[in-house]
């Protein structure tokens, strides 16, 4: 048991970072004003990319970055739909997850047989060859890949960028009022512009962490709605950075059972009362496929719960979501 | 020499601009998607040969495009609903499946002649397709939760839960493939004429009653209403509530008959993974056909076409069939872009010599 849950964690912090890196993006993009519902799409033209760099090159870092570049080009394109010709944000971004798709099964069918050896798991410098001891979660948090830590990493970045920088208070304002920014003098055009890219580049980056470290392996589809459980997930996290590292822990959580149920038991013993009833409850409850359901079914729920307990004034959407900005009153 | 790039809001849209659209947005799309091509090392203008004249030439690629375009214009349709009244549904996918699902049921375990049963068979299909749009459905309606991110993360609990019924409680026949049990004579959709099932009857019947809907009913213009101003729409008395509820439980319902007729017409079983996207389809089709059913009808066939097309595309070339979902990407991206160019007017100022003042966009946003 204590292996189990051992292992367990192991698999949430790396599930965990995929959502994180990806709700980070989808965070910083939706402050400024700008929904982008293709994230889907970046995180897997991030993680094909990735991965065919990391298999030509050898390099993971490379194949990172260029999950990052990829996940950036998909959002220039938003960005020039959205900002400069105003189009619907919403047609826009399930586009760029349609076209992701289309793109990545279109050209990497060849490269689904392909295997790599993923980022290599190290323990956290400094202080982790102390703590990689501590029972049941020494190893899940202490030795992990090095884009796990990253995430974290960035994690305080964003929260530190968005609320202790100009750049980030006036990404906010944008968000916000964009007419008052503008009047203040800040360029609602640079600014958005800037966020799209750069939750782009988050996207990328889950893609790309969800191939070379994660599954360690391409196949068509492999995001399978992580993408679109990342966009509920800043609802749920109410645009604020901190409460996304509890979100993505839980999903990440959620993620992992799923993968990981197969190894265990839960059914009652024969003569254990009403063993009759609870035990093909359980047995159908734990079925694969079933299981598979939760973490869709939890974003829901979790989603649904979030935005009915929050009263709208609490709730925090940035004020000129999905309203394109131009200069002329129309 | 001085560029200035002039962006003026147009009072109205020429009619060549309005009626061309959608050729050029597709024309565009397949001259763009042709890079993918040639990166492969395929002759593009010999692949959209293989595409088109197959498809539309050939008996076979006629009756298959037709059997193609049910599923596709109901869907489509399930789409277009909710659009009208400014909801998007990017589920129906899972509603196409919770229907196929509960309509298969039907057909494999009760015993009615044909004449009972395949009605029977829509019924189920539909409430079942109903009732998978009805909750996001309802928790937009009632409590504003993004219907958008509850309709497609319920797509992937369908596909899982058909994945679960095909190889545990529904699977039939022989063999360990996730299908279920052959349909009897009774549940399957009779043919209309020689490889065209009835259920284009349906389909077509579907548009028909959505074209009334909404061009000459009371509910019709309330839906528009509600679309275009639901505050507005509140004040005049019109609940907001139903006319979301209703929307995407139709729409829900629509999907739901694509989906059985596709696996009682021209499946005769239900095989898992047997919709390739139809419900993303429904996208671009609802997109491209938004001004009326009519026109969604045409975009279904349309993309029954490049479905079709995209097939013996990829047995000729050895071309993925992803092509298509690019081309599908690729006419809403040129869609969306035409319409900025249908709404404002773009003008390209160039003169000579050295300007007076530095050029500026005069976009405004800059």
């Amino acid at each position: 048991m204590v292996s189990f849950i051992a292992g367990l964690l192991d698999a949430t912090v790396q599930a965990a970072t995929v959502l994180l890196l990806a709700g980070m993006g989808e965070l910083i993009s939706e402050r400024a004003g700008v929904l982008n519902l293709g994230v889907e799409g970046m995180m897997l033209v991030g993680a094909l990319g990735g991965f065919i760099t990391t298999v030509v090159t050898g390099s993971h870092w490379l194949g990172f970055g260029v999950g990052i570049l990829l996940g950036m080009v998909l959002a220039l394109v938003h960005a020039f739909l959205c900002i400069t010709l105003k189009s619907n944000q919403v047609i826009s971004g399930v586009m760029l997850t349609l076209l992701g798709t289309g793109l990545t099964t279109f050209f990497g069918s060849g490269w689904v047989e392909e295997s790599i050896d993923g980022f290599p798991q190290m323990t956290l410098p400094l202080v982790g060859q102390y703590l990689v001891g501590i029972p049941v979660i020494g190893e899940a948090f202490f030795r992990s890949t090095a884009t796990d830590y990253l995430a974290l990493g960035l994690l305080v970045v964003v929260w530190y960028f968005l609320y202790h920088s100009n750049l980030g208070l006036e990404m906010i304002a944008v968000g916000e009022d964009p007419e008052m920014a503008d009047t203040m003098g800040v360029s609602v055009f640079r600014l958005r512009y800037l966020a799209v890219l750069i939750g782009g580049g988050f996207a990328g980056a889950a893609g790309a962490h969800l191939s070379l470290a994660f599954s360690q392996l391409w196949v068509p589809g492999m995001t399978a709605g992580r993408g679109w459980i990342a966009v509920a997930l800043v609802i749920f996290a109410q645009w604020r950075p901190r409460r996304m590292l509890v979100g993505a822990y839980l999903f990440g959580l959620l993620d992992a059972l799923q993968i990981r149920s197969q190894s265990i038991s839960l059914t009652l013993g024969p003569d254990a009362p009403l063993a009759g009833v609870i035990n093909p409850v359980v047995e159908f409850l734990m079925t694969p496929q079933i299981m598979g359901t939760y973490p869709y079914l939890a974003t829901i729920i979790v989603l649904a719960y979030a935005v009915i307990r929050t009263k709208s004034d609490q709730l925090a959407v940035p004020s000129a979501l999905l309203q394109s900005y131009s200069r002329e009153t129309d | 020499m001085n560029v200035a790039v002039n962006v003026d809001a147009r009072e109205d849209i020429p009619v060549w601009l309005a009626y061309g659209t959608p050729v050029f947005t597709v024309l565009a799309a397949l001259a763009v998607s042709a890079i993918a091509l040639v990166v492969l090392g395929v002759n593009p203008v010999a692949a959209y040969a293989t595409m088109f004249v197959d498809t539309l030439v050939t008996e076979f690629g006629l009756t298959e495009t037709l059997t193609k375009a049910v599923p596709l214009i109901l869907t489509g349709l399930a789409v277009y609903l909710p659009l009208k009244a400014g909801l998007f549904n990017i589920g129906a996918e899972g509603q196409l499946v919770a229907g196929a699902l509960a309509g298969t049921w039907i057909g494999l375990n009760v015993s009615l002649p044909g004449l009972a049963l395949i009605p029977l068979m829509f019924v189920a299909a539909a409430a079942a397709g109903g009732i998978w749009a009805g909750i996001p459905a309802y928790l937009r309606a009632k409590w504003d939760v993004n219907e958008i991110i509850t309709s497609l993360l319920l797509t992937f609990v369908a596909l899982e839960l058909q994945s679960y019924l095909l190889r545990g409680p529904m699977q039939g026949g022989t063999g360990n493939f996730p299908q279920s049990e052959r349909f009897s004579e009774a549940a399957t959709i009779p043919e209309l004429v020689s490889g065209i099932h009835a259920g284009l009857l349906a389909a077509v019947a579907m548009v028909g009653v959505t074209y009334v809907l909404m061009t000459r009913t009371r509910l019709g213009f309330e839906i528009t209403f509600v679309g275009s101003n639901h505050e507005a729409a509140q004040q005049a008395g019109m609940s907001k509530f139903y006319v979301y509820l209703l929307v995407f439980v139709v729409g829900g319902a629509f999907a739901a008959m694509g989906g059985i007729s596709e696996i009682a017409g021209a499946q005769g079983r239900y095989r898992a993974g047997f919709e390739p996207g139809y419900g993303f389809t429904a996208i671009p089709i609802a997109l491209l056909g938004r001004n009326s059913a009519l026109k969604v009808m045409l975009a279904g066939l349309f993309f029954a076409v490049l479905f079709v097309g995209g097939s013996s595309m990829e047995v000729a070339f050895g071309v993925p069939a992803a092509l298509v979902e690019i081309i599908q990407a690729l006419v809403i991206l040129f869609l969306i872009t035409a319409e900025f160019f249908k709404s404002y007017r773009v003008g390209i100022d160039i003169t000579r010599g050295p300007a007076e003042t530095p050029a500026r966009p005069q976009r405004g946003d800059d």
